[in-house]
C-alpha cells in the first residue's frame, strides 16, 4: 500500500509541476486560498476567528480539517489524488512523508520574496531541519510555544499535606519518598496518596509518555534515547540509574504509596479519583488542572485554589535533575505543488506573522492588558470568546514574540495559570532542562519503523513496574527483547545523526 | 376492566414454573446488562459537569442539566450532520433500488443475451477493488467531491444485493410473465406492476441492507467530503469523540471567570450526549423495520 501510494503520488506530482499555475501575486481580495488543517471540534469556516483573519490579512481563505481518525489515509489520498490545497498545516511525520514523495513545493524563493516576517521569525537551527535534500525549504514552523515547560509535575492536595504534618514540598526524591511514607502513616487506606499516571494529547512531543517524568528527572532519565558522557547515544534502559529508577517504583508499589490501578488508570479515571478528593497527588499538566481545578472548587472539595500545590521535576540526593525541553516542531504547514496561488499562501502566513499579536492575543485595552511586571493579562471573557480558537489558524510564528505572548492563552484559566506561574515560571534552575537532540532529526529508516514499538515496550516495562509487576531481575529480558525489535538498528541511526550534529 | 380467563390455559407442572422462573431471571439480567450501559451514557450526558468529571455518575442523572444536549444538538453540527446522512440515506437507498432492480430483472431473464458475461464482469468487480486512490481520483475526476454524489454514487449498486435480487427474480414462475405478456404488457410494465409488487419481501429487505449501508458509511464519507457542513453522523460522531477533550479544554478555560455556561461541558459529557442523541433515529425506526432485519439475516442463505 504504501509503494502504491509513493508511486501514485510521485506520478501525480510530475504532472502537478508541469501544470503548476504561473507564479503571480494575485493579493488579498483577488483570491480564495484553500487551507487544510488537523482534525478540529467545530466548523472551521463558522468560526469567530475567520471574520477576524479576514480582517488582519485581507484574504478569503476556504477552511478544510483532516478528520480525527484515519487523518494519514485521508491526508495521502487527497494528496495523490490531485488536491490543490494552498496551504496544508500538519504533523511532523505527515510533512516527512509528503516531502519524501515528491509533493511540497520549494518555499525558499517564495519565502524570499513574500515571507521575510516568516523567514526572521525562526532560527538558522529550524529553517536548517526544515530544508530537503536539495536544500530547499518545504515547510514552515509552528514551534511549541515556550521552549521550557514544566509540562509534567506533581499537583497535591496542600489542605491534605499540611494535616499529615508535611509543611515543606520535598525537592528530592527521598524527601519525597519520606513524604509519602508521612502521608500513608498518617491517613493509612483513607486516601490513594498519590495516582496517575499523566495522560494527556496535549503534551506536545511526549504527548504519548505514561512516565512520571517529575520523578524519573531525579534519576537524570529524561527521554527514551539519550546521549552520555562520552558522547554515545544510548537507550533509557542502559542508562545507569535505570535499575534504580524501577527499584524505586517496586518500593513505591508494594509500600502501597502509589495507586494500585496505575497502570490501568485512563486520563478521565485520574481526574475522577482527583476531583472526587479521593486522592491527595496527581501526576498532572495544564491540560489535567485545566478540568480539575474548578470542579474541586464548585464541589467543595477544596476551600481555595490555594489549597493545591505543585511539585516541580524532582532531584536526586546527588543534585542530579534532568527535565527535557519542550522546543520542538507543533505543526509544519507547507504548500503542495499543486497549489494554484503559492505566491499568495506565502503572503497570506506573512501577514499572519506581522498580525501574529492580534491574531492570537488581541487589542491591547479590548483583549488584554499589561500587568505591572510587563505581562500580558488577558481581559474575560472576551479574550477567550474572541481569540479562544486562534491556535487553529496559526501556520507560523515568530517564536521568540509568541512565548512572550503565549502565556496569556494560559491566564485565560485560573486553574492553568495557577499550576503554570508555580511550576514553569517558578522554575529556578533552567539548568535542569535538557536538550532534545532528537528534535529536528529527518525521517529515518528504522526509527520510523521500529522505534514506536520499542517505546511502547519500554513503557510497558515501567508501567508494570510500577505495578510490581516487574522487577529489576526482569531488566535483561527486556533488553533482550529490545534488542530483537532493531534496537541496534536505531541507535546507529541516531549515532550517525547525532555526530553529524556535533561536527 | 375484568380480567378475561383463559379458557385454553394449562396449568404449568412445577418443573415448568421452575423453568420459566429461571427464564425470566436470565433474561431479566441480560435485558439489564444491555439496559444498563444505556442508562449510564444517557445519565452522563444530562448530569452536571462537576459530578461528571468528579465519576459520581451511575444509572441515573445526577442534579440533572440541560446544557451538554443543547450544545450538541445546537452548536456541535448535530442537526446538519443529521440531515446530511438522512439525505444521503433516502436518496441513496432510493437510487441503489432503481439501479439494482433495473439490473438484476434483465440479468434474471434466460432469453437476455450475453447475461452471462454481464453477470461475470459484476462478479469480478465484486472480488476484486481497484483499491482507495483511484476511486478517489475517479470520484474527483467526476466532480462530485466534497458532495452528497460522493457518499451515493460510488455504492449506487452492491452486486451481492444485485444477485440477491436477481435470484429471487429468477424463482418467480415464467407463466406470470407470459400471461402478462398475452395482456400485452412491455418489459417494463411487466417488472412494475407484476414483478415488483411479487417481490415487496426480498426488496424491503434489499433496501434495509442499502439503508444501512448508508447510514453507518464512515471510511467513504470520510474519504470523499472535506467541508464541515458535509459532515455525515458517522463522521460527526468519530470527531467529536476524539476532539471532545480539546473542545472541553477550549470551552472548560472560559468557566468559572465570570461566566459558567461551559461547565457543564465536560469531555465525558458531551461524548454521552452526543452518543445518545445519536441512537435516537435509529430507536424510532427500529420498530418498524425489525422483521425485515431479520429476514436480512436469513437472505443469503441456500433454499433446501
Amino acid at each position: 500500500m504504501k509503494k502504491l501510494v509513493s508511486l501514485l503520488l510521485v506520478a501525480v506530482m510530475m504532472f502537478a509541476v508541469m501544470a503548476t499555475a504561473s507564479a503571480e501575486l494575485l493579493g488579498p481580495g483577488n483570491v480564495t486560498l484553500k487551507r487544510l488543517g488537523y482534525t478540529c471540534p467545530w466548523d472551521v469556516n463558522a468560526d469567530y476567528m475567520v471574520p477576524i483573519m479576514k480582517e488582519a490579512t485581507g484574504y478569503d481563505v476556504e477552511y478544510f480539517a483532516l478528520p480525527a481518525e484515519k487523518a494519514d489515509d485521508k491526508l495521502f489520498s487527497e494528496v495523490s489524488g490531485g488536491a490543490d490545497y494552498d496551504v496544508v498545516n500538519m504533523g511532523v511525520n505527515q510533512w516527512r512523508t509528503l516531502l519524501a514523495n515528491g509533493a511540497l513545493l520549494p518555499l525558499t524563493d517564495l519565502l524570499n520574496e513574500y515571507g521575510k516576517d516568516i523567514l526572521a521569525g525562526n532560527t538558522e537551527e529550524v529553517w536548517n531541519a526544515l530544508k530537503g535534500d536539495d536544500g530547499e525549504i518545504y515547510g514552515v514552523p509552528y514551534m511549541f510555544p515556550h521552549s521550557q515547560e514544566i509540562n509534567s509535575f506533581l499537583v497535591c492536595r496542600k489542605d491534605l499535606l499540611e494535616k499529615a504534618g508535611v509543611t515543606e514540598l520535598p525537592k528530592t526524591i527521598t524527601e519525597f519518598y519520606n513524604m509519602l511514607k508521612q502521608l500513608k502513616e498518617f491517613y493509612g487506606d483513607e486516601y490513594i496518596i498519590m495516582t496517575g499516571p499523566l495522560v494527556s494529547a496535549s503534551e506536545g512531543i511526549v504527548g504519548s509518555w505514561r512516565l512520571p517524568r517529575c520523578i524519573t528527572s531525579a534519576f537524570g532519565i529524561f527521554s527514551d534515547w539519550m546521549i552520555d558522557d562520552e558522547g554515545k547515544v544510548i537507550y533509557q534502559t542502559e542508562h545507569p540509574k535505570f535499575a534504580e529508577m524501577i527499584e524505586f517504583f517496586n518500593k513505591l508499589h508494594n509500600e502501597g504509596l502509589i495507586d494500585s490501578e496505575w497502570a490501568a488508570n485512563k486520563e478521565t479515571d485520574i481526574q475522577e479519583k482527583f476531583v472526587s478528593g479521593r486522592a491527595i497527588i496527581v501526576t498532572g499538566s495544564r491540560a489535567l488542572v485545566n478540568f480539575t481545578t474548578a470542579p474541586m472548587l464548585d464541589n467543595g472539595v477544596i476551600a481555595t485554589i490555594d489549597d493545591l500545590c505543585y511539585i516541580n521535576p524532582l532531584h536526586g540526593d546527588d543534585g542530579t535533575c534532568k527535565f527535557m525541553e519542550s522546543e520542538g516542531f507543533n505543526q509544519i504547514s507547507a504548500v503542495l505543488k499543486n497549489s494554484k496561488h503559492p505566491e499568495d499562501a506565502i503572503n497570506w502566513i506573512n501577514k499572519k506573522v506581522q498580525e501574529q499579536l492580534f491574531i492570537c492575543i488581541g487589542v491591547e485595552g479590548v483583549h488584554f492588558n499589561y500587568d505591572e511586571n510587563g505581562q500580558i493579562a488577558p481581559i474575560n471573557p472576551i479574550f477567550a470568546n474572541e481569540r479562544g480558537d486562534s491556535y487553529y489558524y496559526i501556520d507560523c510564528t515568530n517564536a521568540a514574540d509568541y512565548q512572550f505572548q503565549w502565556p496569556s492563552r494560559i491566564r485565560k484559566s485560573a486553574g492553568q495559570w495557577h499550576a503554570f506561574s508555580a511550576t514553569t515560571l517558578a522554575l529556578e534552575d533552567t539548568s535542569i532542562i535538557a536538550k532534545n537532540f532528537l528534535k529536528f532529526m529527518p525521517a529515518s529508516e528504522a526509527y520510523a519503523n521500529s522505534n514506536a514499538t520499542l517505546f511502547n515496550m519500554l513503557q510497558d516495562f515501567i508501567m508494570q513496574a510500577m505495578d510490581g509487576v516487574r522487577t529489576v531481575n526482569d531488566i535483561p529480558a527486556l533488553e533482550k527483547e529490545l534488542a530483537n525489535e532493531d534496537l541496534e538498528d536505531v541507535r546507529a541511526e541516531l549515532q550517525a545523526y547525532y555526530d553529524g550534529l556535533a561536527k | 376492566m375484568s380480567k378475561k380467563k383463559n379458557i385454553n390455559h394449562i396449568p404449568l407442572d412445577t418443573s415448568e414454573k421452575a423453568a420459566e422462573i429461571i427464564a425470566y431471571v436470565v433474561l431479566g439480567i441480560l435485558s439489564l446488562l444491555a439496559i444498563l450501559p444505556c442508562l449510564h451514557v444517557v445519565s452522563k450526558g444530562l448530569s452536571d459537569g462537576n459530578a461528571v468529571t468528579a465519576g459520581a455518575i451511575y444509572f441515573w442523572p445526577v442534579k440533572p442539566q440541560l446544557e451538554t444536549v443543547n450544545y450538541v444538538l445546537t452548536k456541535s453540527g448535530f442537526f446538519n450532520a443529521l440531515k446530511n446522512t438522512l439525505i444521503i440515506t433516502v436518496v441513496g437507498t432510493a437510487i441503489s433500488m432503481l439501479t439494482t432492480v433495473t439490473t438484476a430483472y434483465p440479468l434474471s431473464r434466460a432469453d437476455f443475451k450475453g447475461r452471462g458475461f454481464i453477470s461475470l464482469l459484476y462478479v469480478i468487480s465484486m472480488v476484486f477493488f481497484g483499491g482507495i486512490i483511484p476511486a478517489y481520483m475517479v470520484v474527483r475526476t467526476i466532480g462530485i467531491l466534497d458532495t452528497y454524489w460522493a457518499c451515493i454514487l460510488p455504492f449506487a449498486i452492491v452486486q451481492f444485493n444485485m444477485f440477491i435480487v436477481k435470484n429471487y427474480f429468477e424463482g418467480l414462475p415464467d407463466e406470470v410473465e407470459e400471461s402478462a405478456a398475452i395482456d400485452g404488457a412491455n418489459d417494463l410494465r411487466t417488472l412494475i406492476s407484476i414483478i415488483l409488487p411479487m417481490s415487496i419481501p426480498v426488496l424491503a429487505t434489499v433496501a434495509l441492507l442499502y439503508a444501512i449501508n448508508y447510514w453507518n458509511n464512515y471510511f467513504h464519507a470520510m474519504m470523499y467530503t472535506s467541508s464541515s457542513s458535509m459532515r455525515t453522523m458517522q463522521l460527526y460522531l468519530y470527531d467529536i469523540i476524539n476532539n471532545a477533550s480539546a473542545l472541553a479544554e477550549s470551552l472548560y478555560s472560559t468557566s468559572h471567570q465570570g461566566q459558567n455556561f461551559a461547565k457543564n461541558l465536560t469531555t465525558e459529557g458531551m461524548v454521552a450526549a452526543a452518543v445518545s442523541m445519536s441512537i435516537i433515529p435509529i430507536v424510532l425506526a427500529y420498530p418498524f423495520v425489525q422483521r425485515y432485519m431479520i429476514q436480512g439475516i436469513t437472505v443469503g442463505s441456500v433454499k433446501g
